[in-house]
């Protein structure tokens, strides 16, 4: 089954950002089996804000793995910015990250011994690319939009948990990708930041034309989004 | 709590796997030096103790007795004493002795050849076959007299066989001996050429030479006349030994130096492998404090999990050490027959020391991280895991006796310098590597840092994860540090003592080779032979006359070389230096030793003479005189010598055999300075080796000191890895990046070793080689020294292999899913 989202019913394919077509992912082998996706067909549009919702063990994580390319898929498609993931090697899939898609995470995020600015332009870093003064100056308006200009020299250890978190919203942004993924972005955050952070969010959308993808299971997190799509048992309910 | 040590120990084991090792080696070192320690002292108390096999007691004259044996060998028995027991005891004991006797073949020619040919030794065999030490290698052994066995080296030598007669003694005491067998008999005092019965022995107890040195006894020894002792053989043979053993024990203690070298290293790494593993597991910790534990039962829970890795890991090393030795006993006596190596019992009280040592490495490695663990509060298990903490404070007061180490080191070094004292230098060498490595936590990622930056804005990551934990860091290039610093130390410390050695033969030996003829001159189709020799880089025939010269006996050449400098080593100053009126000589040939330089002797060629003033040290077997010198003792000088250079890393036994037969064919003899040189340079290298080689276990401990480390913290930061790899780095870029992390530790390390070291030599240049050795210059090794630094970098990037493999394995979901 397609499941076409809000209310863009004539989408076509070209202003699709990602979409999956009979996903499944399947852990273990024998009695540790366990069906973690069972079929999934999705569409992600372009320039939206889509939250994937679901209890714990949904499968939700799994499914923006796989749509991420962060890990294979058992059976099925996934398509991102018009390439087939399934289709890519390691190396290939690691360039295609580096180039299409961003992660917000959970915690963990940045890495702890590099300021801000060196955390923001890491993936431009990962890619071979020179930190030239183009990259700094969209360093620093990333920055200045998030809210976090002043903080650019400091350490991880240093900034707050909502600043830690704008911060790796700009890491994020810094490539352009085509989708940009958050795995419950405010689960580590009070609920004045975790507003100020999906506001963030939801004006990349509407002022920078980005593709967002938010994993979450807090209910007020995903009011902020375009789309809900709810998981239950690996399966879009 | 034992269920919290039990599944501790099980979920950690692969974690300990690296501590386990390093532990397993530095038993495994000492073991083995136990082993070996004991298998050369079997080995001699096989040889020595040979002639005393089958037997219960040996009977021997007491050491601080009066003299009673013959003239001719003090410590020996009475002769008359001695027979008599001997016929007392019939076939319970064993005479031992020998006598020298002239031998001849049948026929009358001289039996053997050189200085002994002529004369052979003649010892007894004992008459019960359990006393006989001597091995039978053909034949069988003399049963009456007449008969006689001889030794299978001796009949080779002198092409005796078995059934060949042969006549010992002059005069009245002249036998015919029948060879009836030949054997084989270890190197000992009562080793001879030919062995007969007893009664056959006794025949020639009127020459000088005959002697009995003791008796070997089985059984009861009975009354003994005043003049000998009696001894039980193993208390015998191992007195006997005391000397040798000595050596043995002293060599036993010099390797011990160096496994106490490897278990420095061996603390460092496994303390560095405890204080990780106790950081990652801090929450643990916590959480046991939080549901009830006790500090003492957590620290008990953790000194015992420590303890299990010491007592397994040294079980290991000592059963290691135990097959590594007895593998290796055979393989020596195979590679190095000179130095037999008996096969030992198990040294127990060596394999209780490795076990112990192995407990105390481990209990001391663990026991300040444990301490750590205590201060752990139970409210930390509550607290959302905490950011890596950047910069680890280095207390002051670490700082503080860091420079108080460094200073006083210094200081120490400079009165060692000033005072040629070694037990200073040493000290003084110990405070400042014990500065330098409490320096490490603020020296080492300074350091890193700045070797980082040559590796580019790629290389950013690594360095960053390298110095990311100061004290981590500190510790883990420290192991590497002492390993490196000892190297580079013996490295350019032995090649400056070459280089000075090298100076004073350039000096003294200046010329490689002389072809010298006496009688005729030497014609210049063989100096082009010589020239065509392959070796040979330059010749020269030098000019002279045959002269004679107070105070040696024979004539010698007497020669000027204005052009010596194309084949001398000194540059030929040695030949250009000499003024009219002096004559330079090598003092070492001179029968007189009373002549020294500055006196005069009269040099004569025929019937024209010249007093010359003798200078310095010389050339050889010639006299080196100037020009004028010469014209004033001949009118035709003539070439009566030919001087060799050889080429660089030639072949010095072949090129003076190629000499040899050259000269012989002329009717010239070779003198040559090449071979004694070659063989300096072999004990150097011999030396250079086996301290690098011991070494070296220091520096693999180290290095699995890495890539321990380097494996704990791929652990730690597997969900950082995860989420570079989520952010587009690839699998390679991953392993890249671990691979300089331990490339930039190893090669620091080294670095910084590598100066310590270099300095370490220089002082050690400056308080003894420069006084034993006035003109001797530093000499810094530059290849070997780039080599080490090489061969660290290298071995670094091999540290990182496993755990580059280990981090990259996992997918960048898995990573980020960890717990």
């Amino acid at each position: 089954m397609t499941r076409m989202l809000g209310n863009s019913q004539d989408a076509t394919r070209e202003i699709l950002a990602a979409s999956a077509r009979g996903l499944t992912k399947t852990y273990g082998r024998g009695d540790t089996e366990v069906h973690a996706l069972r079929g999934i067909d999705l569409d992600l549009p372009r320039g939206r804000f889509t939250a994937i919702m679901g209890p714990s063990g949904s499968g939700k994580s799994t499914l923006m793995h796989c749509l991420a390319g962060l890990d294979q898929a058992s059976g099925g498609t996934v398509t991102v910015a018009g390439t087939d993931l399934g289709s890519l090697d390691d190396d290939t899939l690691t360039t295609f990250r580096r180039e299409h898609v961003g992660f917000v995470f959970q915690s963990f995020n940045l890495l702890p011994m590099l300021t801000a600015f060196q955390n923001i332009v890491l993936p431009l870093e990962l890619g071979g690319r020179r930190v030239d003064d183009a990259v700094r100056e969209r360093a620093h308006t990333l920055a200045d939009v998030l809210g976090v200009a002043d903080r650019l020299g400091h350490r991880p250890a240093e900034l707050s948990g909502g600043q830690q978190q704008r911060v790796a919203i700009a890491r994020a942004l810094i490539t352009s990708p085509d989708l940009l993924f958050a795995d419950e972005p405010t689960g580590n955050l009070d609920s004045t930041t975790s507003a100020e952070v999906l506001e963030h969010l939801r004006r990349s959308v509407r002022e920078l034309g980005q593709t967002v993808v938010m994993v979450t299971h807090d209910r007020n997190a995903a009011a902020y989004a375009d789309d809900v799509v709810t998981m239950q048992d690996g399966r879009i309910a | 709590m034992r269920t919290v040590l039990r599944a501790s120990l099980r979920i950690h084991a692969r974690r300990y796997v690296a501590a386990a090792i390093v532990v397993i080696a530095s038993v495994a070192f000492v073991v083995v030096i136990g082993v070996l320690t004991s298998g050369a002292r079997a080995g001699l108390m096989e040889k020595s103790g040979a002639p005393y096999r089958g037997a219960d007691y040996v009977v021997d004259a007491p050491v601080d007795g009066p003299q009673r044996g013959p003239s001719c060998c003090p410590g020996t028995l009475d002769t008359s004493d001695a027979i008599a027991l001997v016929e007392r005891l019939g076939e319970n004991a064993s005479g031992l002795g020998r006598v020298d006797l002239p031998a001849h073949r049948e026929g009358g020619a001289p039996l053997g050849s050189g200085d002994f040919r002529g004369e052979t030794t003649v010892g007894p065999i004992a008459a019960a076959e359990d006393l006989r030490w001597q091995k039978l290698v053909s034949g069988r052994f003399p049963a009456r007299t007449g008969e006689a066995v001889m030794h299978v080296w001796d009949a080779q030598a002198q092409e005796v066989a078995v059934g060949d007669r042969i006549r010992v003694g002059e005069g009245a005491t002249a036998t015919d001996l029948e060879v009836v067998g030949l054997v084989e008999s270890p190197t000992t005092w009562t080793q001879a050429a030919v062995y007969v019965t007893w009664p056959q022995y006794l025949q020639w107890r009127d020459s000088p030479t005959w002697h009995v040195g003791s008796v070997a006894v089985r059984g009861d020894v009975g009354q003994l006349p005043e003049g000998m002792t009696v001894q039980p053989v193993a208390e015998y043979v191992s007195e006997g030994l005391a000397g040798l053993n000595n050596d043995v024990d002293a060599f036993a203690l010099m390797l011990l130096l160096f496994a106490g070298v490897a278990l420095v290293v061996s603390v460092l790494v496994v303390a560095n492998t405890f204080s990780i593993l106790f950081a990652q597991r801090l929450r643990d910790f916590a959480l046991l404090r939080c549901v009830g534990a006790t500090r003492r039962q957590v620290l008990g829970s953790v000194r015992r999990e420590a303890a299990a890795v010491g007592v397994l890991a040294s079980l290991t090393g000592t059963l290691v050490g135990v097959g590594l030795g007895y593998g290796l006993l055979p393989l020596i006596n195979t590679l190095a027959p000179t130095t037999p190596m008996g096969v030992p019992a198990l040294p127990v009280p060596w394999l209780l020391g490795g076990l112990a040592v192995g407990l105390l490495v481990t209990m001391v490695a663990s026991w300040l991280p444990t301490r750590r663990v205590v201060r752990v509060s139970p409210l930390a298990a509550l607290r959302p895991e905490a950011a890596v903490d950047v910069h680890t404070a280095t207390g002051r007061a670490r700082l503080a006796l860091a420079a108080l180490l460094l200073v006083a080191g210094l200081a120490l070094l400079g009165m060692a310098m000033i005072g040629d004292s070694t037990v200073v230098m040493l000290a003084g060498g110990a405070s400042v590597f014990t500065g330098v490595l409490l320096f490490g936590p603020v020296l080492v990622p300074r350091l890193v840092r700045v070797t980082g930056a040559l590796l580019g804005p790629g290389g950013r990551l690594a360095t960053e994860n390298a110095v990311r934990n100061p004290r981590r860091t500190a510790t883990t290039t420290a192991a590497l540090l002492v390993g490196v610093t000892l190297t580079t130390a013996v490295l350019t410390g032995m090649a400056t003592w070459r280089a000075a050695m090298d100076e004073v033969s350039d000096r003294h030996l200046p010329i490689d080779a002389a072809l010298i003829s006496l009688d005729e001159p030497l014609t210049t189709d063989l100096l082009d032979q010589v020239r065509r020799t392959p070796g040979v880089e330059q010749a020269i025939a030098v000019n002279g006359a045959v002269a004679r010269v107070t105070g040696f006996d024979n004539p010698i050449p007497v020669l000027t070389a204005p052009d010596a400098a194309q084949v001398a080593r000194d540059g030929g100053a040695f030949a250009q230096g000499v003024e009219p009126g002096t004559i330079r000589l090598d003092l070492g040939s001179f029968v007189d030793p009373s002549i020294r330089p500055g006196d005069r002797v009269t040099v004569s060629v025929g019937d024209r003479q010249a007093q010359l003033r003798v200078i310095s040290l010389g050339s050889g077997q010639t006299g080196v005189v100037a020009p004028e010198t010469l014209a004033q003792l001949t009118d035709t000088p003539e070439p009566h010598v030919i001087w060799v250079r050889a080429a660089p890393g030639v072949d010095s036994l072949q090129l003076v055999d190629d000499l040899d037969g050259l000269a012989d064919a002329a009717g010239a003899e070779v003198e040559d300075a090449l071979q004694a040189r070659a063989a300096g340079n072999r004990e150097l290298d011999i030396l250079t080796w086996s301290v690098l080689g011991l070494l070296g276990i220091s520096v693999a401990i180290a290095l699995i000191g890495i890539a321990n480390t380097l494996g704990l913290s791929v652990l730690e930061r597997a969900r950082e890895h995860a989420m570079l790899r989520a952010l587009g780095l690839t699998r390679r870029q991953l392993r890249r990046m671990l691979a300089a992390e331990a490339a930039l530790l190893s090669v620091v390390a080294t670095l910084l070793g590598t100066t310590i070291g270099v300095g370490f030599a220089w002082v050690g240049y400056e308080t003894f080689v420069k006084r034993a050795l006035t003109r001797a210059t530093m000499h810094i090794p530059w290849p070997s020294l780039a080599a080490v630094v090489l061969i660290a970098a290298l071995a670094g990037l091999l540290a990182a292999v496993l755990p580059a493999r280990r981090a990259a394995r996992v997918t960048p979901a898995a990573g980020l899913s960890l717990d």
